[in-house]
C-alpha cells in the first residue's frame, strides 16, 4: 500500500473508559491524507466516544493519537482545533438563539478573522445556508441544522473532518445530499473520519472503514471488500444470507 | 452593553441618583446606601459566574469574606493602612478563586453547587477556630484603622459611600466590558452548550477558572469595603446563608445589571426600611424566589443575549 507513506492520522492501540466501564478497549485506526474513512457501528460501539477522544473532548486512558506526526493524545481541545482536526458533534449542538452566519462566524473563533472565502466557500456548498443566512438556527429544519454544524466546522479550515452521525434522524433524501458535499468536502482536499450507523450510506462514499462493536475492532477494508462482506451484508446492511 | 437610548438615559440617571444621594439621605440612610453599594458589587461579580459563566457557585460568601479578612488581618495584625490592601483584598481572594475552582471546575451544575457550598463551610469553620491565630475566632476581628488618603481622613460614611459608588462604576465598567470581550463571548456560548464551545475550539476550562478569578477578585474588593464600613469583620457575614443570598439575587433577578441592581434592592435594603419586618426578610424573599422561579424562571430582568459583537465579523 502506497497509502501508508503520507499517514497523516493515526489512533494505536486507545483505550477509553468512563468510571470503571471500559468504553474503547485498544483500538487502532489509520487515514491517510485526503482519505475518506469510516468508522462503523451499532449503537453503544463506541463510535462517538472514539470521535470525541480523538478531539480530546474525553480523555483517554491509553494508547496514543498522532496527526502530522505529532502526538496530540494530551493536547487540549482548543488547541487540537487550531492544529486543523475540526468536530462536527453528534446532535448538530449548534447554537439555536443564534442565527445561521453568527453561527458560522463562531466557527472560525481558534481563526484570527473569519475569512470571507471559507464563509462564501461553505455557502456554496450549501445553498440552502446562504438563503436562510440571517435566519435563527434553531428555526431550521433537522437537515439544514446538520448542513450548519458541518459548516461550522469547515469555518476553521481544518485538514481533518471528524463528522458524528449526519445522517441521524434524517430522511434518505438528505442523507444523500448531505453525503454528496462530503465527498466535495473531501475533493476539496479535507481529509474525512466519518462516524455511521447508517452503513449503506457511508460505504457508499468513503474509501476505507472500520467496524466497531463494543470497543472492538472487528473489521476492517476497503469499502468495497466491506459492502461485498456477508458479515457486514448481514449485520448491517439488512440482507439475508442465501441459502445454500 | 448600553445600547438604546433608553437604556442609557435610565443608567445616567441611575448614577446621578447616586452621585446626589448623600445630599438627601440621614446618616441611617447613608449607611444602607453604602450596604446597597457593596451588596451589589457582590452581586455581579457573583453574576460573572453563574450569570454568565452558567457555573452553580453556591459559596460566593468565601471570596467576599477572604477579601474582607485579608484587608482586616494585613491592617489588625501587620498595621498596614485599609486602603493600601485592596491590591491583596483583591488577589488573594482572586488566586484563591483560581486555585479552589481548577479542580472541581469539571464537575456540572448539582455537583459544583455542593463543592463550593464545601468551600464556604471550610472557610467558615477556619476563621472562626482562629487560624494562625490572626483571624479573631468567632467574634471577628474588631477596632480597623479608618481610611486615609493621603493624609485625608475618609471615615465619614459619605466617604465610605463614595468609595461604594466609585468600586460599583469600577464593576459596571469591567462587566460591560467583559460583554464585549472574547473571553466574555467565550462564557456565553460555553454556557449554552460546553461541549459545542469546545469543539469550535473554545478554551473552555481556561474561561471557566477566568470567571471564576474575576468573580473572586471583584468579590474581595467589596469585602475591603464591609471591612471598612463598620471597622470590622466577623465571620457570620460571610456564611452559608450569605452564599444563598448571593445566588438568589443572581438567579431572582436575572443575569443583568437591573436584575441584580434590584435584587440586592430586595434583599439588603428593604429589609432595612421595614426594620419591623426585618425578621421575616427570609420569609418573604423566600416566597419571592418562588414566585420568580414560577412566573419568570429567567430572572425578573432575563439578560438580552447580545449579538456577535462587529469586529468579530471583520473579515
Amino acid at each position: 500500500m502506497n497509502k501508508k507513506k503520507n499517514i497523516m492520522f493515526e489512533v494505536k492501540d486507545l483505550e477509553v473508559s468512563y468510571g470503571s466501564i471500559k468504553a474503547i478497549k485498544g483500538i487502532s485506526i489509520q487515514v491517510a491524507k485526503g482519505e475518506i474513512v469510516t468508522i462503523l457501528g451499532a449503537n453503544g460501539a463506541g463510535k462517538t466516544t472514539t470521535l470525541r477522544t480523538i478531539s480530546r473532548l474525553h480523555d483517554s486512558n491509553a494508547g496514543t493519537i498522532l496527526f502530522k506526526g505529532e502526538d496530540i493524545t494530551k493536547t487540549p481541545a482548543h488547541k487540537i482545533v487550531s492544529m486543523g482536526i475540526s468536530h462536527s458533534p453528534e446532535g448538530r449542538r449548534i447554537f439555536g438563539i443564534l442565527t445561521v452566519e453568527e453561527n458560522l462566524i463562531l466557527g472560525s473563533y481558534s481563526q484570527k478573522s473569519t475569512d470571507k472565502k471559507i464563509l462564501n466557500w461553505v455557502y456554496d456548498l450549501f445553498p440552502r445556508l446562504s438563503e436562510r443566512k440571517r435566519q435563527l438556527a434553531g428555526t431550521l429544519s433537522g437537515g439544514e441544522q446538520q448542513m450548519l454544524a458541518i459548516g461550522r466546522a469547515l469555518m476553521s479550515r481544518p485538514e481533518m473532518l471528524l463528522l458524528d452521525e449526519p445522517s441521524l434522524g434524517l430522511a434518505p433524501i438528505l442523507v444523500k445530499a448531505i453525503f454528496k458535499t462530503v465527498k466535495e468536502i473531501s475533493q476539496s482536499g479535507v481529509t474525512v473520519l466519518l462516524v455511521e450507523q447508517n452503513a449503506k450510506a457511508a460505504l457508499k462514499l468513503a474509501d476505507r472503514a472500520y467496524v466497531l462493536e463494543v470497543g472492538k475492532l472487528v473489521l476492517s477494508g476497503t469499502s468495497k471488500e466491506l459492502l461485498a462482506s456477508e458479515k457486514i451484508q448481514e449485520a448491517y446492511l439488512g440482507k439475508k444470507r442465501r441459502e445454500a | 452593553m448600553i445600547k438604546s437610548p433608553n437604556k442609557k438615559i435610565g443608567y445616567s440617571v441611575f448614577i446621578l441618583g447616586l452621585v446626589l444621594f448623600p445630599a438627601l439621605a440621614d446618616p441611617k440612610w447613608l449607611a444602607i446606601g453604602s450596604t446597597f453599594l457593596i451588596f451589589s458589587v457582590v452581586g455581579l461579580s457573583e453574576d460573572i459566574i453563574l450569570g454568565k459563566g452558567g457555573m452553580f457557585n453556591m459559596g460566593h460568601a468565601l471570596f467576599f469574606g477572604i477579601g474582607a479578612y485579608t484587608a482586616a488581618i494585613a491592617n489588625h495584625t501587620f498595621g498596614i493602612p485599609i486602603l493600601y490592601a485592596i491590591p491583596l483584598a483583591i488577589l488573594i481572594p482572586a488566586l484563591c478563586g483560581i486555585i479552589l475552582a481548577g479542580p472541581i471546575i469539571h464537575l456540572r451544575g448539582d455537583y459544583l453547587l455542593v463543592a463550593t457550598i464545601g468551600f464556604n463551610i471550610v472557610f467558615l469553620q477556619l476563621v472562626e477556630n482562629d487560624i494562625f491565630g490572626v483571624t479573631g475566632g468567632p467574634n471577628g476581628i474588631f477596632g480597623l484603622d479608618t481610611p486615609t488618603f493621603l493624609g485625608i481622613d475618609l471615615a465619614s460614611p459619605t466617604a465610605i459611600y463614595y468609595l461604594g459608588v466609585a468600586v460599583l462604576l469600577l464593576t459596571f465598567f469591567i462587566m460591560a466590558n467583559l460583554d464585549k470581550s472574547k473571553a466574555g463571548r467565550a462564557l456565553h456560548y460555553l454556557r449554552l452548550d460546553e461541549l459545542a464551545a469546545s469543539s469550535i475550539g473554545i478554551n473552555t476550562r481556561g474561561y471557566k477558572i477566568f470567571a471564576f478569578g474575576l468573580g473572586a477578585g471583584i468579590a474581595g474588593l467589596a469585602g475591603v469595603l464591609l471591612a471598612i464600613q463598620y471597622s470590622a469583620v466577623s465571620p457570620e457575614a460571610f456564611n452559608f446563608m450569605q452564599s444563598v443570598l448571593f445566588f438568589s439575587i443572581v438567579l431572582v433577578g436575572g443575569s443583568s445589571l437591573p436584575g441584580i441592581l434590584m435584587g440586592t434592592f430586595v434583599m439588603f435594603v428593604l429589609p432595612e426600611i421595614f426594620r419591623d419586618f426585618a425578621t421575616w426578610r427570609y420569609f418573604i424573599f423566600g416566597f419571592a424566589m418562588i414566585l420568580a422561579m414560577i412566573l419568570r424562571p429567567e430572572g425578573i430582568f432575563p439578560a438580552r443575549f447580545g449579538k456577535i459583537p462587529d469586529y468579530f465579523k471583520k473579515g
